[in-house]
């Protein structure tokens, strides 16, 4: 990065050319924007960006050129520590904290506007989604660029299981989950000869498929026009103003003992505990996963495929196991996506959905649970709170995503991979696990 | 403290004092949400929209405002994804306290966001969206000032078959809530009259290359070309239609009311023989033409859903006065039973929301690549 | 079905599939030289369909007359432009990476086709936007009720394919620019221990990977007069397949994958449905990958166990 700026010249050399191109970059589509056949002029706008690309360079190399901050600096950038860090046992202020954010999470929707509730669902939703992939991409290794698919499986699944079969939430949950663990299966056998990147685009493409499909097949799935799916219940009790699917609105079930009136709130605070349960037992499940030999042997596969063959693992079974269970995990973030949104259309599953939950995955840091928990909320809320900016919001986005890649290609935290001590009873049998 | 648990935790802290600052929020003044297509491929239908919600509320507020408060606009864009619309909807009914909303454009759009704010008992009236579904559902608080598909479909098919006497019709569509649904309409008239399509089929939103589907319409023979989408797609159809050469008459719907659709076709040549279903036009109507010349004046031509949108505010304002309150079921009461005086005309609804009268009349695109009602 | 129909869909197919080809070169030369998905050139080729209608509008704005000439420059200032486009994409969001894992250049490669996107939306506006008809005619063959045509901008889309597919070619082939690339392509470490500049080398090809895809913009904006600021992710999308059906790395590859997913979507569109036509053209790509997992002309990778 700075090995042509050791002088102050160099510095001023560096930011002259750099200025000079985003001058070149931004001169036609800036500062020249098409209006019908004819053009409007915007000369200032290139010309302010290009001097901000040619102040910003100097800095940066300024900086770089600073006796002390210069070699700190270039430390940081080209620092590449261990990647995987075992963890060495608990700490009990983890154990203290990780229930401090648990009582949050749980107190949080009696806290927040109606709102703010629904972005904090979409969180979870993302969380979901993240745990599903970082177990496809983070731990097993398998780059999925469709894992939208059994996000879509899953909401349909409900949406039109609702419809035909009359499944309400809590039996579709179980329904969908294994029919998108199963679409997992199929998508992963023809795959599994596939290398890295024809691995990515066939799946991308499984993924476009998927979505045409639920988007042609109009008969069955209503096309466009989408599937209406209810809102989940508390044992035939509902969280609506009139009762729509035959039970009875909570108002009027609880009204018989306390005083409680209609809150629109009131559905979606259900919404959120019920997720958060889920999203808890699923961390729960994939911490234990990680410790058991198929997790290991997933995290070993991803590190390397041909010494894990040599050893006997059964590569098939392995990456298998991986797909059925990411897709099974998307599969319920899509009941709870429709369940939320009461209506499901194909629209919400495209391409850009993929790369979302991508994005939360490598920014978490490649298979780490709570990297993907922060990424999650992070990219959820940000947006939301961003709002002013809405129309820079995909555009800061994108740079997030450029940035942290140059900055930190492993995410923002470290994987921990848990460590193992044998009890001191036992022989020293030698580590039989794998 | 492990770092990254700190960052959590600053995080839900940060967000948490942010929640409360929202909570507060004043009513002086009547807050109205227009939702709409302001960024994407749809925006130019959005800024039709904003122009004529900004106007009107501008011109209501001159005049003194309603009940003596101020109309207050909310902007809500949903970029026509149904995901954005329930967000938007939900933001524009519990942070900025929304009494009544305009919108949303797409019925992709309208239909999920329709059920928060049915819930939120929010007044909600369209200005664009077309599909049956939109008023079919029996939600009491919706309405729309447009017409509906299967009545636009209908004016469609009898002028595709009465007036230009074809006998083998192609019907395309893209495959969206809004165009499939129109073809469907008009597909289902043409049957009822007798007449099956000789060919019927989806085009992807968003291509430009649909020559295999040309060729394909010209092997049929087709003497016609019903399509039901937008101007993005309907543009390079039609160009690729006339450079295959074939000139048959290319009927639409009021999805490519947008002078974009000549851009999009590469010029005014290539929209020869072009025809749309669209209400009557507004600029025509006496009530309008005052406002048309405001307009005009501003350097902005009110084309396409401009004055839908001016006069869907003028509706809720006027039942707010009305009835002296901002209760949907009550303004919604008012609505079907006095109607409103806009800047269209007066308007009257049915029990559904639904015009009582559609006004669905064809237009033709002429040489100058401008769009003119036939008479 | 007569002749003319399915001779009508074979030239459909075939100038939709060598659109595609062009834009497959971008994806499979730099696939081939540092084994690297690059999510963002299907924004380059939407890049230069912008740049080809702005240029377009000031020089005609300038007053020539000349439609050939106009075209011409517009060609090269967008070569130029696209390509300049392409090489600083390649300094910002992937020289950085290189060496680091294999995820971390995809996931700069879909944030920076996010930035390209959004900057192109932000500055030029979310609408449809379109450049005039400037070649209007067709050769067509066959009687005035039944013909086969195909219209200059076709016919001129092939031609250019062709040939810049043929100067690439020599290029990749004959020039020690063409050497060093092979030579990195075979191995990057010997390459740099023999003093090829592989930084200089891998610069250029993205910048010829983004000249191809200046020259595919500039024809479909010829062709079809209407883009936004989305064009490039479907379109990328179908290079990027055909790229791999060919083969991802073989040069001749890209073409091949380009003609044969353009005549399959255009045969399919044309003789079953076009509702479909996409699903078909990835099932392919499925079938294909699964029976030949290094795509029609790829070397099967060598897999020690």
């Amino acid at each position: 990065m700075s090995n042509a700026a050791h002088s102050w010249k160099g510095v001023l050399n560096e930011a002259a050319r750099a200025g000079a191109a985003a001058l070149l970059l931004f001169g036609p589509i800036v500062g020249l924007t098409l209006s019908g056949y004819e053009l409007e002029s915007h000369w200032s706008r290139a010309f302010i960006l290009a001097g901000v690309v040619f102040v910003g360079r100097f800095v940066i190399a300024a900086l770089f050129l600073h006796p002390r901050l210069g070699p700190w600096l270039e430390r940081r950038f080209t620092r590449s520590g261990p990647a995987v860090v075992v963890d060495k046992g608990r700490r009990v202020h983890h154990v203290i904290l990780t229930l401090l954010v648990i009582a949050t999470a749980f107190a949080l929707p009696f806290m927040l506007s109606k709102y703010w509730i629904t972005v904090a669902i979409l969180a979870l939703i993302y969380v979901l989604l993240g745990l599903g992939l970082n177990i496809v991409v983070g731990l097993a290794g398998l780059l999925d660029l469709g894992f939208v698919a059994f996000y879509a499986v899953g909401a349909y699944g409900y949406a039109l299981g609702h419809q035909y079969l009359g499944l309400s939430f809590w039996e579709a949950l179980p329904f969908s989950a294994f029919l998108a663990a199963l679409f997992g299966m199929v998508l992963g056998f023809p795959v599994l000869r596939m290398h890295g990147d024809y691995l990515a685009i066939v799946t991308l493409g499984f993924g476009e498929i998927i979505r045409l499909a639920l988007n042609n097949w109009a008969q069955f799935t209503g096309g466009p026009n989408g599937v209406s799916a209810p809102a989940p219940t508390l044992f035939g009790i509902e969280f609506t103003r009139r009762a729509k699917q035959g039970g009875t609105p909570y108002h009027e079930f609880f009204g018989q003992w306390f005083d409680v009136s209609y809150n629109r709130a009131a559905r979606y605070v259900f919404l959120y505990l019920a997720l958060l349960v889920v999203v808890l037992a699923l961390i729960h499940v994939v911490q234990r996963l990680r410790k058991m030999p198929i997790g290991r042997a997933w995290e070993a596969l991803r590190e390397d495929e041909i010494a894990c063959r040599s050893l006997g693992i059964n590569h098939v079974t392995v990456k298998l196991s991986a797909f059925a269970t990411g897709a099974m995990v998307g599969g319920v973030g899509g009941v709870f996506f429709a369940g939320s949104q009461g209506f499901v259309n194909p629209t919400s599953f495209t391409f850009f959905e993929s790369a979302l939950i991508l994005a939360i995955v490598v920014l978490g840091g490649l298979g780490s649970v709570v990297g993907v928990i922060i990424a999650a909320v992070t990219l959820t809320v940000l947006p939301e709170l961003l709002r002013e900016f809405a129309a820079y919001r995909v555009l800061l986005f994108g740079l997030a995503m450029v940035v942290m890649m140059t900055w930190r290609p492993r995410g923002l935290l470290k994987l921990r991979r848990p460590s193992f001590a044998l009890p001191k009873s036992t022989k020293s049998a030698p580590e039989a696990q794998s | 403290m492990h770092p990254s648990s700190r960052a959590f935790l600053s995080l839900v802290a940060g967000a948490t004092a942010l929640f409360a600052a929202h909570a507060a929020s004043a009513a002086e003044t009547i807050k109205i949400g227009v939702a709409g297509p302001f960024s994407g491929a749809y925006a130019a239908f959005g800024e039709q929209q904003w122009r004529g919600a900004e106007q009107a509320a501008k011109d209501i507020n001159a005049a003194g405002g309603v009940m003596g408060k101020m109309i207050e606009l909310a902007k809500g864009d949903d970029a026509c994804e149904p995901k954005q619309a329930v967000a938007v909807a939900n933001r524009l009914v519990d942070n900025d306290g929304i009494v009544a909303v305009a919108g949303h454009f797409c019925s992709s759009s309208t239909m999920p966001s329709s059920e928060v704010y049915a819930d939120a008992g929010v007044l909600q009236m369209t200005h664009g969206s077309t599909n049956p579904q939109v008023t079919d559902r029996g939600i009491p608080t919706i309405f729309r000032m447009c017409g509906r598909d299967d009545q636009q479909g209908v004016v469609g098919a009898e002028f595709v078959i009465n007036t230009l006497k074809a006998k083998n019709i192609a019907v395309l569509h893209d495959k969206t809530v809004y165009g499939k649904g129109l073809a469907d309409a008009m597909m289902a008239h043409m049957k009822s009259l007798g007449l099956q399509p000789v060919l019927y089929e989806g085009l992807t939103q968003g291509e430009k290359d649909f020559n295999a589907l040309v060729t394909k319409v010209k092997a049929a023979k087709s003497d016609a070309v019903y399509f039901g989408g937008l101007h993005a797609e309907a543009g390079p159809l039609v160009r690729q239609m006339r450079e295959q050469g074939i000139d048959a008459p290319f009927v639409s719907g009021d999805g490519i009311v947008s002078e974009e659709f000549v851009l999009a076709a590469g010029g005014p040549q290539y929209v020869k023989n072009v025809f749309m279903t669209f209400g009557a036009d507004p600029r025509r109507i006496a009530a309008g033409k005052a406002l048309v010349e405001k307009f005009r004046a501003a350097g902005y031509e009110p084309e396409g859903y401009t004055l839908y949108s001016y006069a869907v505010i003028q509706s809720i304002t006027q039942a707010i006065a009305g009835t002296k309150t901002t209760d949907a079921d009550k303004l919604a009461k008012w609505l079907k039973t006095h109607g409103a005086q806009t800047v269209m005309g007066p308007k009257s609804w049915d029990a559904k929301g639904d015009l009582k009268v559609s006004d669905y009349v064809m237009y033709k695109w002429n040489d100058d690549g401008k769009y003119e009602q036939m008479d | 079905m007569d002749g003319y129909v399915i001779a009508q869909q074979l030239v459909n197919g075939l100038v939709l599939g060598a659109i595609y080809g062009l834009i497959a070169v971008g994806y499979t030369m730099v696939y081939g030289i540092i084994g690297m998905i690059n999510f963002a050139h299907g924004e380059i080729y939407m890049i230069s369909a912008y740049l080809t209608a702005i240029f377009l509008a000031v020089l005609l704005s300038f007053g020539l007359n000349s439609v050939a000439l106009a075209l011409l420059l517009t060609l090269i200032l967008a070569i130029v432009f696209t390509g300049l486009y392409g090489y600083v994409i390649e300094r910002i969001a992937y020289r950085p990476l290189r060496g680091s894992n294999r995820l971390a250049p995809l996931i700069s490669a879909i944030g920076m086709s996010l930035v390209l996107q959004n900057y192109v939306r932000l500055s030029q506006g979310s609408r449809n936007q379109g450049a005039p008809a400037l070649i209007e005619g067709a050769f067509r063959f066959g009687s005035d009720e039944h013909f086969v045509q195909i219209t200059y901008i076709q016919s001129l889309i092939v031609i250019v394919s062709l040939i810049s597919m043929g100067v690439l070619t020599w290029i990749i082939q004959r020039t020690a620019l063409g050497r060093a690339c092979r030579a990195t392509q075979q191995d990057i470490t010997m390459a740099q221990l023999l003093g090829v500049n592989t930084d200089r080398t891998i610069s250029l090809v993205f910048v010829i990977g983004a000249a191809m895809a200046a020259v595919a913009g500039v024809l479909v904006t010829l062709n079809y007069g209407s883009f936004d600021f989305h064009i490039g992710f479907v379109t990328g999308i179908k290079a990027f397949t055909a790229a791999v059906l060919g083969g991802i790395g073989s040069l001749p590859g890209a073409m091949l994958g380009g003609l044969v997913l353009g005549l399959c979507e255009s045969l399919f569109s044309g003789f079953v449905n076009t509702d479909y036509k996409d699903v078909f053209a990835f099932s392919i790509l499925v079938l294909v990958l699964i029976f030949r997992p290094s795509g029609l002309l790829g070397r099967p990778a060598v897999e020690k166990v």
